[in-house]
């Protein structure tokens, strides 16, 4: 691709957090949806001529962040978290319902043009690209959109087509392309105007692995190309892992961790990984309840057992399971990131009961 | 928003409505005759209950003509007037789309209504041809040059102003959830008012007087008498400018209407 727009203020790029370089900066911001209840069936239709009830949802409550240049954010986050809220004002198709954020100087609410000129929305679960169309057309309209000079749209589109590999389908209309192709098809439309602020709402939504991996590099490499600053969703643990340097957890309206990812085991440590794989032969299946006791029982099969267990029970499990299995190998282990994070999200549901 | 974009986004839309649908066209060309039949047989047996040979200056065969061209006109100001608009993108989170794209949506929203003009266009010409091979044109003497320009023009400004009065009812889907009939209302207030059901002439003066002041002649009424020469060009001239002030009034309205929307649209289908 052309190295046209390449930004390179180098104080940010040592420091994607230095304040004065945030391309992000949120204050405070809240959203919070009115929708008015209808009891279901006719009668419900007619009481709600009369007196509509109206219900207030909390989806954003008051959260500050800032991210900066080359930075992909990873936003973790279980259904209804409030990841799609935040992104649809950081994107500027709603208004918030206090504090404030600036992105790349502007006001996005606002939407200037300046401003949306520089960014770009990718949603997985909604085609951007218009349906009837081949996306070859689809991306001149774009081209005139976004006013893209005609070599850097040539190159651009060239180079995009190539690594994504879906040159073959160019042609081809929206509606008729595979949920892959077309999700590679949406990437090309957000990116073809090298966008310095990109959010990504679920991109590898319902793909199969290779095309999830396929995204996820060519995500990387955009990012070493644009150093652009990129807010991501996600429910699958490997786009984060790959990805995101830095996660914040968002639940319910609020920010629950933000930090860089590996450090997210520590500071929600406390629990560790024992696998032993077991010796054949003997044939007498693992005493269950005596596992219990020390923590999770994550399998006890006839050839393997997986133990969660608290930090300052490990060493006392792992003797426990030397001594009356029949251990092959045994491996200690941190906790996986995503396991980690559905904890997080369990222990506040039981908190919350 | 720049030329090549509007021009652009007309000829995509364009494309469009002329690939898809066989059923568009067919729509189209039944429907005309229709409605043609239904005035035929309405003031063949009106001109004869009366006794008259002229009804409020027609005799048949112009009044014919007069809904040849009141049908033809009232397509090409609506437009597909129900598909791909506001209240839909609205609905269907389309609207999402056009927020991010550095553009003005109403621009792209009305580029592709005057796209989609284009199948209308070459409808009405077939139609058009139709009626002069059948009817040789009688009741249409009075067409000049001059007429067919007086109409051009009119039919310009009806177009921007019909669009200019739906789309404040189209956003009101940011509010309710079903617009449908205050479109519906729309199409009727403007047939009736608009010239679209019967000549203007027909109402009582002091009816005929106060709609003069209002938006609606300037849709249909006005063109179809300027083609048809029945009104002068200073009475022309005095229509049109009723019309350009009612654009602008309505302009205002639906920016305002827009702003509010926009204040508490929600982001709906994302
Ligand atoms: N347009 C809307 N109108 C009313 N309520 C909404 C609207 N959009 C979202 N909500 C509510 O706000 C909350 C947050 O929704 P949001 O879409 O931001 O969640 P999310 O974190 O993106 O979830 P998911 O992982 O399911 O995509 C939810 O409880 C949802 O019901
Ligand atoms: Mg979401």
């Amino acid at each position: 691709m052309a190295k046209i727009g390449l930004a390179t203020h180098g104080l940010a790029r040592e420091n994607p957090r230095f304040p004065g370089q945030a391309m992000i900066r949120v204050r405070n911001l809240s959203k919070s949806y009115t929708v008015h209840k209808k009891a279901p069936g006719l009668w419900g239709s007619i009481r709600s001529l009369v007196a509509r009830q109206k219900v207030v949802k909390h989806a954003v409550r008051g959260v500050d962040l800032d991210v900066g240049e080359g930075e992909i954010l990873g936003l973790v986050g279980p259904n209804g978290a409030g990841k799609t809220t935040l992104v649809k004002m950081l994107a500027g198709i709603i208004h918030p319902s206090g504090g404030e954020a600036q992105v790349l100087g502007h006001t996005p609410w606002e939407r200037n043009n300046e401003f949306r000129r520089q960014i770009a929305l990718i949603m997985g679960q909604k085609a951007q690209l218009w349906w009837d169309l081949p996306a070859a057309d689809g991306f001149l309209l774009l081209k005139e959109i976004y006013r893209i000079p005609d070599d850097r749209y040539a190159a651009n589109l060239a180079y995009l087509a190539e690594v994504l590999d879906v040159e073959q389908h160019l042609n081809v209309q929206v509606r008729r392309l595979s949920l892959g192709e077309r999700m590679k098809m949406e990437l090309i439309a957000a990116l073809l105007h090298e966008p310095r602020v990109v959010f990504l709402d679920e991109p590898t939504i319902g793909l199969d692995l290779t095309a999830q991996r396929a995204i996820r590099d060519f995500l990387l490499a955009y990012r070493e190309e644009h150093r652009p600053a990129m807010i991501l969703t996600s429910h699958y643990m490997e786009d984060i892992q790959r990805l995101c340097k830095r996660i914040v957890i968002i639940d319910d309206g609020r920010f629950l961790y933000d930090g860089p990812l590996d450090q997210v085991a520590q500071a929600y440590a406390g629990q560790k990984v024992i696998t032993v794989h077991l010796r054949r032969g003997d044939g007498s299946p693992p005493p269950a309840e005596a596992l219990a006791a020390f923590g999770d029982v994550l399998t006890a099969g006839e050839d393997e057992v997986q133990l969660c267990v608290p930090r300052e029970r490990v060493a006392e499990a792992s003797a426990y399971l030397l001594a009356e299995l029949p251990v092959a190998d045994l491996s200690i282990d941190e906790e996986d990131i995503g396991t980690i994070i559905e904890r997080i999200f369990r222990e506040r549901r039981v908190e919350g009961a | 928003m720049s030329v090549r974009l509007f021009l652009q986004v007309a000829s995509v839309e364009m494309r469009k409505r002329m690939s898809y649908r066989v059923d568009f066209w067919i729509n189209a060309f039944v429907g005309f005759a229709a409605e043609l039949c239904i005035a035929w047989f309405l003031w063949q047996a009106l001109y004869a209950e009366s006794g008259k040979d002229v009804i409020g200056g027609y005799v048949f065969d112009e009044m014919l003509v007069y809904y040849v061209f009141v049908i033809i006109f009232a397509r090409l100001v609506r437009g597909a007037e129900f598909e791909a608009h506001v209240s839909q993108d609205i609905y269907e989170g389309g609207l999402n789309r056009y927020l991010v794209f550095p553009a003005s949506y109403f621009g792209m929203k009305y580029a592709q209504h005057v796209g989609g003009l284009v199948p209308t266009f070459v409808q009405t010409a077939l139609f058009l041809g139709a009626w002069l091979v059948f009817t040789g044109g009688a009741g249409g003497e009075a067409i000049t040059l001059t007429t067919v320009l007086m109409a051009a023009a009119s039919l310009v400004l009806a177009n921007l102003l019909y669009y200019a009065m739906s789309f404040p009812l189209h956003a009101v889907a940011f509010w309710a959830d079903n617009v449908w009939s205050l479109l519906i209302t729309l199409r009727f207030a403007s047939n009736l008012l608009g010239g679209r059901m019967f000549p203007l002439v027909l109402f009582p003066v002091a009816l005929r007087t106060a709609n003069e002041w209002l938006p609606f002649r300037a849709l249909f009424g006005l063109p179809a008498e300027a083609l048809l020469g029945r009104v002068g060009f200073e009475a022309w001239l005095q229509g049109m400018a009723i019309g350009i002030v009612w654009l602008g009034v309505l302009s205002l309205i639906g920016r305002a209407v827009w702003r509010r929307g926009n204040l508490q649209y929600s982001g709906i289908g994302i």
